[in-house]
């Protein structure tokens, strides 16, 4: 089940590389999330820890639900351009993902055995922080910038779920908190002075 | 610990009503109850702990922001400014004044970057509080390299926790529990996560490939966000480097001495020659801020300690006030440094050529101590090193690369004395006594009490 989620995760993330329109990219981000928080969840079972079950429900209602939501509300109350088609062209990305998927694979090998999960969850999540960067930096638009920043987000939630079975729960709650204050000072920076 | 908090907090609350900036500089400086308790009653529990280096920082980071405080009481009066934003400002402050000191004296990683990226997120308002373009096209590019370097520090640290989580459980998280257990920790995941962490950290200090991204930002925000994060910010992240940096140090020394010296040596190589090319005083500072903790850095992971937290002081003391002094100095106009001394009158005059040539270590300067203390320590690594030619050439060329830096300062002190008009200046009381806090903290370094004293705190 774990090794579906995963490849689902990943194949949400690459897809989102090659979007080009703003609410798609939502869209994608959402289901990104989702998977997310079921990966969390479906650990958190077979494991038999209830922390990683919370946190898996928490990201579910917060990433899934709300923000994807919150976004859409500012793009529409902020007139944002919906139209974020990428600046490296897509036969350089499709070169590019799977160069740093194999790169991800190779960096982990050394410690191929520390892990409890299976380790090709770990250079995933790895990957996953690469190709978010990757995503910032293909797109001009602040917004889609400010989509790839959430995306590292959901690859450090990944690594910290596969790699340490979750970290801290008090931790996690800081992590959550931030990210809101992220959502927060982007809605003051579009109020005043928009993108 | 909740004393601490409390000057943040009132400063938060207050800001909801209408602000007497007196007042609030007030407020601020009774940080000093709690920075005095911290110092006399160390602790440590899963999530905090106050060892003599946490307590030192905080002191330090804590007559920064006492410093800012009071020179914010005219900053309506130099930059236009209206009541809703400078509350905005306040606000903001506050917040980011707690962030630091969570991250200050964290014990465990998460709490370290959870109060960091605090304080990172609520810098955003306050470097677009001045309604410029400029400063909200640097707000948005803050926001998001700001992010991405605090994220690749959270991943960093994820991967450490990982690596010693099966030894360690849940206090692989804690500094103390991982600077005792090195001998168990997975090495090479932990190098991995070593390496997101610094470079990360690096991003967050402009170090090379992003040594102007700090420099532009401060110079389209207000005076006192540079004096912030010169003094205030950089103290946290530079805490967390040396933490990270004694495990490493433990795990594989070499190889923090080859990632250390080499990234280092590059930025100080481009940050030299940025500075030769600057045309402001705002960039130059900043500029300069990349060489100094780079210096810091590299005398730290060369075992200079002293010379490290020496540096490191009298750094956050003189950078904040030199970017305080920015305003002064900058009433010509922005881009001219000719003439920029004259005019003012000789007390704040001296003052400022005082910190103007200290930062490039000029004698008595806290900083000429520590240089020489430190390349000291360089060349003692050097001496034991199987690489010791090498280790030379690299030394040799940091100090190529001072020199070039302490010719364009002299050069455009001369400039700032010598040439130019004499136009009016103004010059506030809070901006005088902010500097001369600043000033009179930095003179204390000399003395052979402070010198002892910080020779103590790591043996």
């Amino acid at each position: 089940m774990t090794n579906v989620l995963i490849g689902f995760f990943t194949a949400t993330l690459i897809t989102s590389l090659f979007t080009n329109r703003l609410f798609r990219l939502y869209f994608w981000y959402g289901i990104n999330s989702l998977i997310l928080g079921l990966i969390g969840v479906v650990m958190g079972k077979i494991y038999n820890l209830n922390e990683l079950v919370i946190m898996g429900i928490v990201t579910i209602v917060v990433k899934f639900l709300i923000i994807p939501l919150v976004l859409k509300k500012i793009t529409f109350r902020f007139k944002i351009s919906r139209d974020i088609t990428p600046i490296i062209k897509i036969q350089y990305l499709t070169i590019l993902v799977p160069v740093v998927l194999v790169f991800t694979y190779y960096l982990i090998t050394p410690v191929l055995k520390t892990f409890q999960t299976h380790p090709n969850f770990v250079a995933i999540s790895i990957s996953a922080l690469f190709l978010s960067l990757l995503l910032i930096m293909e797109h001009k638009r602040m917004i889609a910038k400010v989509m790839g920043f959430l995306f590292i987000e959901n690859a450090l939630f990944l690594l910290g779920i596969v790699s340490t079975n979750g970290m801290p729960m008090l931790i996690e709650l800081g992590i959550f908190f931030d990210l809101m204050l992220f959502i927060l000072i982007i809605n003051l920076l579009l109020k005043y002075q928009g993108e | 610990m909740g004393f601490l908090l409390l000057p943040p907090v009132l400063v938060f609350v207050l800001s909801y009503f209408k602000i007497n900036r007196t007042f609030m500089a007030v407020v601020s400086s009774t940080i000093a109850f709690g920075v005095i308790y911290v110092f006399t009653h160390p602790f440590m529990n899963e999530y905090f702990f106050v060892d003599k280096l946490g307590g030192f920082v905080l002191a330090i980071s804590s007559i920064v922001a006492v410093a800012i405080f009071v020179s914010m009481i005219s900053l309506p009066e130099r930059i236009k400014l209206d009541e809703k934003s400078i509350r905005r400002f306040y606000r903001f402050f506050a917040v980011f004044w707690i962030g630091i000191i969570i991250s200050i004296l964290s014990n465990n990683m998460g709490l370290y970057w959870v109060g960091l990226e605090f304080a990172t997120l609520s810098t955003v308002y306050m470097i677009k509080v001045k309604v410029s373009k400029e400063a909200n096209i640097e707000a948005w590019r803050y926001l998001i390299v700001g992010a991405i370097a605090i994220s690749l520090i959270l991943f960093g640290i994820i991967l450490i926790y990982a690596s010693s989580k099966n030894i360690l459980g849940d206090y692989a998280m804690n500094f103390y529990a991982l600077m005792h257990n090195t001998q168990k920790i997975n090495d090479y995941l932990f190098e991995l996560g070593f390496l997101f962490v610094i470079v990360g950290m690096f991003i967050k200090m402009g170090f090379f490939p992003m040594n102007l991204w700090l420099a532009d930002i401060e110079r389209a925000s207000v005076y006192q966000v540079g004096a912030l994060f010169s003094g205030i910010l950089e103290s946290a992240i530079i805490l967390g480097f040396f933490r990270f940096a004694s495990i490493e140090k433990n795990i594989n020394y070499s190889h923090l001495i080859g990632i250390g010296y080499t990234h280092i040596l590059i930025t100080l190589f481009i940050v030299s020659f940025l500075i030769y090319r600057a045309k402001d005083f705002v960039r130059l500072f900043s500029l300069s801020g990349i060489e100094h903790m780079g210096l810091i850095a590299l005398f730290w992971i060369s075992g200079g300690y002293f010379a490290a937290l020496l540096h490191f002081a009298s750094h956050a003391f003189m950078k904040p006030a030199l970017f305080i002094s920015s305003g002064i100095l900058e009433q010509n106009k922005k881009y001219l440094f000719k003439g920029a001394l004259k005019n003012i009158n000789k007390f704040t005059a001296l003052i400022i050529s005082a910190f103007f040539l200290g930062v490039i270590s000029l004698p008595p300067s806290p900083m000429f101590f520590s240089e020489i203390y430190g390349f000291k320590a360089m060349v003692d690594v050097a001496r034991d090193s199987n690489y010791f030619i090498l280790m030379l050439v690299g030394i040799f060329g940091v100090l190529i690369l001072l020199s070039i830096i302490f010719y364009k300062f002299v050069h455009i002190y001369q400039d700032m004395l010598y040439n130019g008009d004499e136009k009016e200046k103004k010059v506030y009381t809070s901006e005088i006594l902010a500097v001369l806090i600043l000033f009179i903290s930095t003179a204390l370094l000399l003395l052979p009490q402070s010198f002892e004293f910080i020779k103590g705190i790591v043996k």
